[in-house]
């Protein structure tokens, strides 16, 4: 329990972390500290143990905290950006917005009534902080990087949701999703090289020629 | 054998990607021939499925995979000419891209699964995400980004939906698999709160893939930057499936006695995709972005049909299949246009009844088709919807929707005169009728016989099944 309260709490830090950085690289190690602890998170909410779960967290990580950051490493040294240019919205106003969705998750979880919330009130927060921050992210930088960081974060939220709403998880079912954001991560990181080859820059202002 | 549909086009794939570009194509055609015999099996035998709690049959589901595999065979026919004419890059990540792409839509057809269904409907994204780049220039590149990222964001938030529902589940029977087909039976024990939230997520989310506004921005970049053929596929089979996951959720909140809430939003998010698209259809220079908006309204139409529900949604149902059969028969007439002309501006076609004359009669017959002129079947589906609206008293929604679709008429209507019959610029030369072999224009008028077809005969085994898919949501009287 208290265990879990830790972890979740960093999972918190990474977030508020994420939302004030401008530097691409700190973003990715970001990625890998907060994939890996999502991934831990099932290990506790269990009472019984058995070796498929362990297993499956295993890879989890394997996917979640090191896969998908490293290939995100390989585009921004292919691509080479170091840091988001002004953002939509600046980096106090991004934290002061974390804040804000931290407490309207505390308050709305309330409402939620959950079996897994008398254990341990901080998780259906977390989660659903995770969640809007990414959402937060995609919408509020330039940069198409950043995005995909974004979309990544916003999927860990959803997988923590999962976590706190369901027990029951099928294996088959979470890795065929898991898959999914993986392949998606790998494609958007090809269309982004492709973009730089053309463009010169990914910043998304540059994206803008189709519009009505 | 249900597996095999699924299984065959992504061998079938990993096999054409090691092919050259000739045989690659033949494959890809090929592969569609087998996989509509083996729909048609299907249709006949409906044997149960291996992974069964995952993959189930369902009529809904059939009838998507059958438009699926008709457009797809064509569609293929079709390609083999444009690229004999066309010189498109990577040929083989093309073929097995599209190949690939057909597996996952017939993944999504078949599944029944909530999260299986999640995990179809994110593959078709990525499947047909290298179909939208091949070219690789700016625009193209542009909107394949917008499109994997409103795409997967919006999906994301579909699983989160799933996931909610699956709490309503879960506080009912822990057992019961988590499956559209066993949710239903015990839909009326599920807990309300949870459903109602969920639907709202599935909703914004499989909207964003279905093209409903204003979650739809991706939908006219990524349809008019495509290849044509690969247009036709968006357009006529992608949207279909998406639509799939949002009748099934309504399929279970009917279930649940809250059929009210999910039609009343549905209703609402129907009729301002129909009204944004409008907006952007009057003040078009793009033929293909026309199209593609035009898309939107009839996702909206559809989403309008199954929201009112009774008359209207058999219409919606009807709406569906007729409005995939047509919108790909003018996607196709627009690659050739495009061949011809080489412009995307509607203002610099000229002459066209001049320099393709069968294409000009197939696209003019087309907007005909797609704004609701008999014989075709839109024609029929949309008189439905209105009749079903009026009789389930909705006065106010039926004025709406049809000051909507008069306007759009106009709307659609003054642009293919300007495309068909502009004959304003004198000095343009016809450069070369590449496009207007009967092996480019044939495949467009089977689409729209087959249109036509439907409205006057529809055979037994499809109406039946139409029937049964719309009964579970009121709809059918």
């Amino acid at each position: 329990m208290q265990h879990t309260n830790i972890i979740l709490s960093l999972i918190l830090i990474s977030i508020l972390s994420s939302l004030s950085s401008s530097r691409v690289l700190f973003l990715i190690k970001i990625l890998v500290f907060q994939g890996v602890l999502v991934s831990l998170i099932p290990l506790f909410l269990r009472e019984d143990m058995a070796l498929g779960d362990g297993l499956f967290s295993v890879i989890m990580i394997g996917i979640r905290g090191i896969l998908i950051p490293w290939f995100m490493y390989v585009i921004i040294k292919k691509i080479a950006i170091k840091k988001e240019v002004e953002p939509i919205i600046g980096y106090h106003a991004s934290i002061f917005i974390g804040l804000a969705i931290f407490v309207f998750a505390i308050y709305i979880s309330q409402k939620f009534n959950l079996p897994s919330q008398q254990k341990i009130p901080l998780l259906v927060p977390t989660a659903i902080t995770t969640l809007m921050s990414g959402m937060f992210l995609v919408m509020a930088r330039h940069k198409a990087i950043t995005m995909i960081i974004g979309y990544v974060i916003m999927e860990n939220g959803i997988y923590l949701v999962g976590c706190t709403l369901s027990t029951h998880i099928r294996y088959i079912v979470e890795f065929g999703i898991l898959l999914d954001v993986l392949v998606g991560v790998m494609l958007m990181g090809i269309v982004l090289n492709n973009i730089n080859k053309t463009f010169d820059d990914i910043d998304t202002t540059l994206l803008q020629n189709l519009k009505e | 054998m249900v597996e095999s549909i699924i299984g065959l086009p992504l061998l079938a794939g990993i096999v054409a990607y090691s092919l050259p570009k000739k045989i690659g194509q033949w494959v890809v055609l090929c592969t569609g021939i087998l996989h509509l015999v083996l729909t048609c099996l299907l249709w006949h035998f409906q044997s149960t499925p291996l992974f069964y709690p995952y993959l189930a049959i369902t009529s809904e589901g059939l009838i998507v995979l059958l438009i699926t595999s008709c457009l797809f065979v064509l569609t293929a026919s079709y390609m083999i000419s444009f690229m004999a004419i066309v010189d498109v890059p990577s040929t083989s990540v093309f073929t097995a891209a599209m190949l690939c792409f057909l597996s996952t839509m017939s993944m999504v057809a078949l599944a029944d699964h909530f999260m299986v269904f999640w995990i179809a409907i994110e593959a078709t994204t990525l499947s047909s995400a290298p179909l939208i780049f091949i070219y690789r220039t700016r625009k193209s590149l542009e909107a394949t980004l917008k499109y994997l990222v409103i795409c997967s964001v919006g999906i994301a938030l579909a699983l989160l939906g799933s996931l909610l529902i699956r709490v309503s589940t879960e506080l009912c029977d822990k057992t019961i698999p988590f499956t559209f087909s066993h949710i239903i039976p015990i839909a009326k024990s599920l807990d309300i709160k949870w459903l109602k939230a969920g639907f709202i997520f599935i909703l914004v989310g499989y909207g964003t893939k279905m093209g409903i506004a204003p979650m739809h921005t991706w939908l006219p970049d990524a349809h008019s930057e495509s290849p044509s053929p690969v247009s036709a596929l968006l357009s006529g089979a992608l949207l279909n499936c998406a639509y799939l996951g949002i009748f099934k959720c309504h399929k279970v909140l009917y279930a649940a006695g809250i059929g009210s809430f999910s039609g009343t939003l549905l209703i609402v998010f129907g009729l301002i995709s129909m009204l944004v698209a409008t907006i952007f259809i009057i003040k078009q220079t793009d033929y293909k972005r026309l199209l593609a908006y035009s898309s939107i309204e009839n996702m909206g139409i559809i989403a309008f049909g199954t929201g009112v529900g009774g008359l209207a949604a058999y219409g919606a149902m009807l709406h569906l299949i007729y409005h995939a059969f047509i919108k790909s028969s003018l996607f196709l007439c627009s690659g050739n246009i495009l061949i011809e002309f080489g412009t995307k501006q509607i203002e610099k076609i000229t002459y066209m009844t001049q320099r393709l004359p069968k294409t000009s009669i197939a696209f003019f017959a087309g907007v005909l088709g797609i704004s609701g002129f008999p014989p075709f079947g839109i024609f029929l589906s949309k008189l439905f919807i209105i009749l079903g609206t009026f009789q389930k008293g909705y006065y106010i929604y039926a004025s709406i929707f049809l000051f909507i679709i008069c306007v759009l008429f106009a709307g659609l209507l003054k642009y293919a005169m300007i495309i068909c019959f502009n004959e304003s610029d004198q000095t343009t030369e016809p450069k070369f009728y590449k496009a207007e072999s009967y092996a480019m224009v044939w495949q467009v008028i089977l689409m729209l016989t087959i249109s036509v077809l439907l409205c006057f005969w529809m055979p037994s085994p499809l109406s039946s099944t139409i029937l049964q898919a719309v009964a579970p949501i009121g709809g059918g009287h």
